[in-house]
């Protein structure tokens, strides 16, 4: 077959043929010599560099592969702190926790290839009832951190926590954990003062990082949850795992720090007067519908020790049950919270009306224009003005309240039967005091606290508004469109802001603060509303209290002893007197009680209605027992009507709570 | 050694038949002694490396099974010892045929495993023919090429040669198995090299395969024809760029790379690898067999078995130069070459140094086909060398 087999042809250069019965003669030429040189030189060449590779890795930068191998196969666990409990004054526990169950993610050890990813991911989804949709938005929010686990879901039920151990080779990289949810005894009362637990949001990460929070946190996100999260949160523990690449553990779970519970936050509040103040709220507002104000639909009460500024009760309508943000959410429940148009449906639950809601305050300000004036030296107690059906001032005519009166008063009368004439005309004495003596009466206004936040420790408040000529220049700029009529301080507007009307905005909170500087002798308190944190006594130990928030000491405004108490009694003489506005209501309750009502004018657009409409916002703020006050309470009922109509027999049942004692409401007409 | 006088110019002329006038028992004594070492040495060592990197798998260690393949292939070595290499020379053209009829057979028939068709059952057994196929590849090539020995210097044997080497390598690239078709490829290159095809000739070859290359990983894929599946060129490409996907197809390879790494000059022993253990790196016992041995053994571990294959690699090179023949020369030239890619290319991939393949580790993967062919190889390699001219002790 080889061709040398057959006959040698003859080569040149040689002159005898080849003999063919040898062979030719293999011999090592130069060429494949050399070549076989560079073969070897290609193999030492390759080995020096798999020998230097393999030293570069192992040896120069083998602890860094040490450590990235050790985070591949430890899974660092998070040991859940039970969040501290909420209690009231008395003890009362009004949330807790339960022990539940929290699904959580792990990244790092889902499988690798996409498509039994998402079909692990969408089992998850159908077990747990959390959209497809969701999970991998959150796993997207944490994409770059895939060791820290994703908590799809806490408060699993039991059937689906039987279903996950069950199936759990299905489910690599999903784990159960140990997990605490809040519990309300109390279901909704408070529910805007305590606020609700939630996941932490990648804005609030990114804030609160620094402080040691981690981005599968939960965090409160409202109320005092929101303001005293720190002490509440506890500190987690920590565990390690080892886990095979498909996310299995392997071995038992070493624990290296244990959690330290959350601190018990006690409150100042009473759940028994706050649950009276909620209901007084509805009951106001029943009151309003029989009184044929069928817009009534919300309201604040704020009852406050107006001494130290304590805050016994804010009560807040239209509520909501907070257990709706733990667990299994249901986003029907949670859209008049989360959903704005459903919100504004509902008539914002949400919202914590005695503090995050601003209002006129109508005749409940008068006592503030009584004091102005007072101190201002443009009335003297004694002096008498005409209270009359109507006003005439720079060609405009102001209504008073009531035609059927026609008679000199002094401020007593005045506070007492809530004229508004006799204020219009301290509204125009303000009015025409010469410029340097700037503008006494909203001077003294934010000096008893309104148009700037209280600082209460619970969140989110509005500071209100006291309208100035500088604000009005400020707030209708030519750039606007606004000419300069707008832009002017009119006589008018001092005139309706004597009897708290106009542009005037303040929270209920803020006019419980000013009623308790009137009752306790011209002092301003700051509300607050925790009083301490501390170690629940378990196994029949003392409380131990950590830290003591108390009160901050009450700050001294200046106000003449003397005018306040003409106030004081004008206030009196408006619940007890026969021409009092709401001596109809408190006249024959055991406790003297001291109080003004107010009805505030104010535009406001009305779900189903096309067009704003005026609406009288009911107001009664007052103290009691009127020697020695213990107690203010501010009542607003929205679109409630008169001050007596809805507001003050609102308030009363706060008192006939807190006193322990029944009034009587007997028909009086009312401002 | 009888010298039969026929012409003074015969002298250092051989008889035709001379090889077969030397005894079993003298051909043994000229045996390599330093090639069986480092033969010994490498099957040993693989055995006990591969019985740490299985240890802790699902189905126990496969040091068992895994050292019935090289009782095999010690069986399979000695019976080649016998063999007269210039046998395979005369049969090329039977033993071409009969390879790609199995690798056909293996296309049309052959077990689906793992998305690729590369195996063919035997009773109990199952074999992988283009495993053995790369040493008879060369020894195909090599008989073609030494009847060409005359004409190697124009363009037409090259060229034949290529089209000859092409056809199986074309079947094993659509198994898929790129690995053993770019083994196959280096093989083919190696044989021209040493067969003697002229330097510009090569350089073309080279070049051509580079622009193969290019067109496959990137031009065409670029123009939308796909001749590889994505996951594929995602593993060949990976390796220049592995921060970029770690989820993905480059996933395989950090970890890999981690493992190597966390070896560290001692090793981390067989429970402490936990890149192994607990099967971050995925086929361990195959394709990432050098990983796994160097994170559970270290440097000084993964250096020896390089030093082994260094030795065996050496020791080939030298049978080139004491071949009997062209032939023989070609074909210790070919498994040479072919043996120091398949290390580098392994042992490279898994520092991410070279695209990621499924090529098995010399003597260390799990896999009876590819153990047994190794001893194959040296095998023949000894047969060579036994037979080299020079000076007889008989």
């Amino acid at each position: 077959m080889a061709s040398w087999t057959g006959d040698t042809p003859a080569r040149p250069g040689r002159f005898l043929p080849g003999d063919p019965r040898v062979e030719e003669p293999y011999r090592l030429t130069p060429q494949l010599a050399f070549r076989v040189a560079i073969l070897a030189f290609v193999a030492l060449g390759v080995f020096a560099v798999l020998f230097l590779r393999l030293w570069a890795l192992q040896v120069l930068s083998g602890d860094k592969y040490l450590a990235v191998a050790n985070d591949n196969r430890v899974r660092t666990l998070r040991l859940e702190a039970p969040r501290g409990p909420v209690i009231d004054s008395n003890g009362h526990v009004l949330v807790e926790n339960v022990p539940g169950t929290r699904v959580e993610l792990w990244p790092a050890d889902l499988p690798k290839n996409w498509p039994a990813q998402r079909r692990e991911l969408r089992a998850l989804s159908d077990v747990t009832g959390i959209p497809l949709r969701e999970i991998l938005a959150q796993m997207n929010r944490h994409a770059g951190d895939p060791l820290t686990p994703i908590v799809v879901q806490r408060g699993l039920r039991q059937d689906q926590i039987l279903y996950l151990r069950e199936h759990g080779f299905q489910f690599p990289g999903v784990r159960l954990a140990h997990s605490y949810l809040r519990k309300y005894p109390y279901r909704a009362l408070a529910a805007q003062v305590l606020g609700y637990v939630g996941q932490i949001s990648p804005e609030e990460y990114k804030t609160l990082k620094k402080r040691g929070y981690q981005p599968t946190d939960s965090i409160g996100q409202a109320g005092i949850e929101s303001t005293y999260d720190t002490y509440l949160r506890g500190k987690d523990g920590k565990a390690q795992l080892t886990v095979d690449s498909r996310g299995r553990p392997k071995g038992a779970i070493t624990p290296l720090a244990n959690y330290t519970p959350g601190q018990a936050l006690r409150l100042t509040i009473d759940i028994g007067l706050q649950r009276a103040a909620e209901k007084a709220l509805v009951y106001g507002i029943q009151r309003a519908h029989d009184a044929s104000y069928a817009r009534a639909d919300g309201g604040a009460i704020v009852a406050l020790n107006p001494n130290d500024g304590a805050i016994l009760a804010m009560a807040s309508y239209p509520t909501y049950q907070p257990s709706i943000f733990v667990g299994r959410k249901d986003p029907k429940k949670l859209a008049p919270l989360l959903d704005p148009a459903v919100a504004e449906a509902d008539n914002h639950p949400g919202i914590n009306r005695a503090i995050n809601a601003a209002y006129p305050p109508g005749s409940t300000f008068k006592p503030v224009t009584a004091l102005a004036a007072m101190q201002e030296h443009l009335v003297t107690p004694y002096q008498t003005l005409l209270c009359s059906p109507d006003y005439l001032a720079y060609k405009q005519t102001f209504h008073n309240w009531t035609d059927l009166i026609y008679q000199w008063i002094d401020l007593k009368t005045a506070l007492a039967m809530s004229c508004d004439t006799y204020f219009y005309e301290l509204g125009k004495r303000f009015y025409l005091l010469p410029p340097d003596r700037g503008h006494p009466l909203q001077g003294w206004a934010n000096r008893f606290g309104l148009g700037e936040k209280t600082s209460v420790d619970v969140g989110p408040e509005v500071p209100g508004l006291i309208p100035t000529p500088e604000w009005r220049r400020q707030a209708y700029p030519a750039s606007q469109g606004f000419g300069i009529v707008d832009r002017t301080w009119k006589p008018g507007y001092s005139i309706q802001m004597a009897i708290g009307q106009g542009q005037i905005l303040v929270t209920p909170l803020q006019m419980a603060r000013l009623y308790a500087l009137i009752a306790n002798g011209g002092k301003l308190v700051t509300p607050h509303i925790a009083d301490d944190v501390e170690l629940t006594g378990s196994g029949g130990q003392p409380a131990r209290v950590l830290r003591r928030f108390g009160a901050q000491p009450a700050q001294p405004t200046g106000v003449d002893p003397t005018a306040l108490s003409y106030v004081q009694q004008g206030l009196e003489e408006a619940t007890h007197s026969a021409i009092g506005t709401s001596a109809g209501v408190f006249g024959s309750f055991p406790v003297d009680i001291a109080g003004k009502t107010g009805s505030a004018e104010k535009t406001v657009r009305l779900p189903g209605f096309p067009n704003p409409s005026p609406e009288v916002q009911s107001w009664w703020c007052g103290y009691g027992p009127y020697d020695k006050p213990t107690i203010v309470v501010c009542a607003l009922i929205e679109n409630g009507g008169h001050g007596g109509t809805s507001a003050a027999p609102a308030a009363l049942k706060v008192f006939e709570h807190y006193f322990g004692k029944t009034g009587q409401l007997s028909t009086h007409i009312s401002d | 050694m009888s010298i039969e006088a026929v012409d003074t110019r015969a002298r250092g002329l051989r008889p035709r038949a001379a090889s077969d006038t030397v005894g079993r028992r003298a051909l043994l004594r000229r045996l390599d002694w330093l090639l069986l070492a480092a033969l010994a040495g490498t099957a040993a060592y693989g055995l006990w490396a591969i019985d740490g990197i299985t240890m802790h798998d699902a189905g126990g260690s496969a040091v068992t099974r895994q050292a019935l393949y090289a009782f095999v292939g010690v069986v399979v070595f000695v019976g080649v010892l016998f063999v007269d290499p210039d046998r395979y020379r005369r049969l090329w053209r039977p033993i071409y045929f009969g390879t790609l009829g199995l690798m056909v057979f293996v296309l049309v028939a052959g077990a689906a495993t793992r998305g690729s068709k590369r195996w063919v059952d035997v009773g109990a057994f199952k074999f992988q023919p283009s495993e053995f196929g790369k040493v008879l590849f060369v020894l195909v090539l090599a008989g073609f090429l030494a009847e060409r020995t005359r004409s190697i210097n124009s363009a037409g044997t090259p060229l034949a040669a290529l089209g000859y080497g092409l056809v199986p390598i074309v079947l094993v690239f659509v198994q898929p198995d790129i690995g053993t078709a770019l083994v196959y490829m280096s093989a083919l290159a190696a044989v021209l090299f040493v067969a003697g095809v002229r330097w510009w000739r090569l350089g073309a070859l080279a070049a051509a395969t580079a622009v193969v290359a290019l067109s496959v990983l990137w031009i065409m894929p670029a123009a939308g024809v796909n001749v590889l599946n994505p996951y594929q060129s995602a593993r060949l490409t990976g390796f220049t760029h592995p921060g970029n996907d770690p989820r993905g197809a480059t996933y395989n390879l950090r970890q890999s790379i981690t493992a190597v790494g966390a070896g560290g000059l001692r090793g981390r022993g067989v429970l402490g690898a936990t890149q192994t253990r607990l099967n971050y790196l995925p086929e361990h016992a195959t394709d990432f067999a050098f990983a796994s041995l160097a994170e559970e053994r270290g440097f000084f571990g993964a250096s020896i078995l390089l030093l082994l294959y260094l030795l065996v690699v050496w020791r080939a090179l030298k049978i080139v130069t004491s071949a009997r023949d062209m032939f023989s020369a070609i074909v210790a030239g070919g498994i040479a070459f072919m043996f120091m890619f398949q290390v580098f290319v392994n042992a490279a991939m898994t520092m991410g140094i070279a695209p990621i393949t499924g090529i098995p580790l010399p003597f260390v993967s799990v896999g009876g086909s590819s153990i047994i062919t190794n001893f194959l190889a040296v095998g023949i390699l000894q047969a060579i060398h036994m037979r080299r001219p020079g000076r007889r002790r008989s």
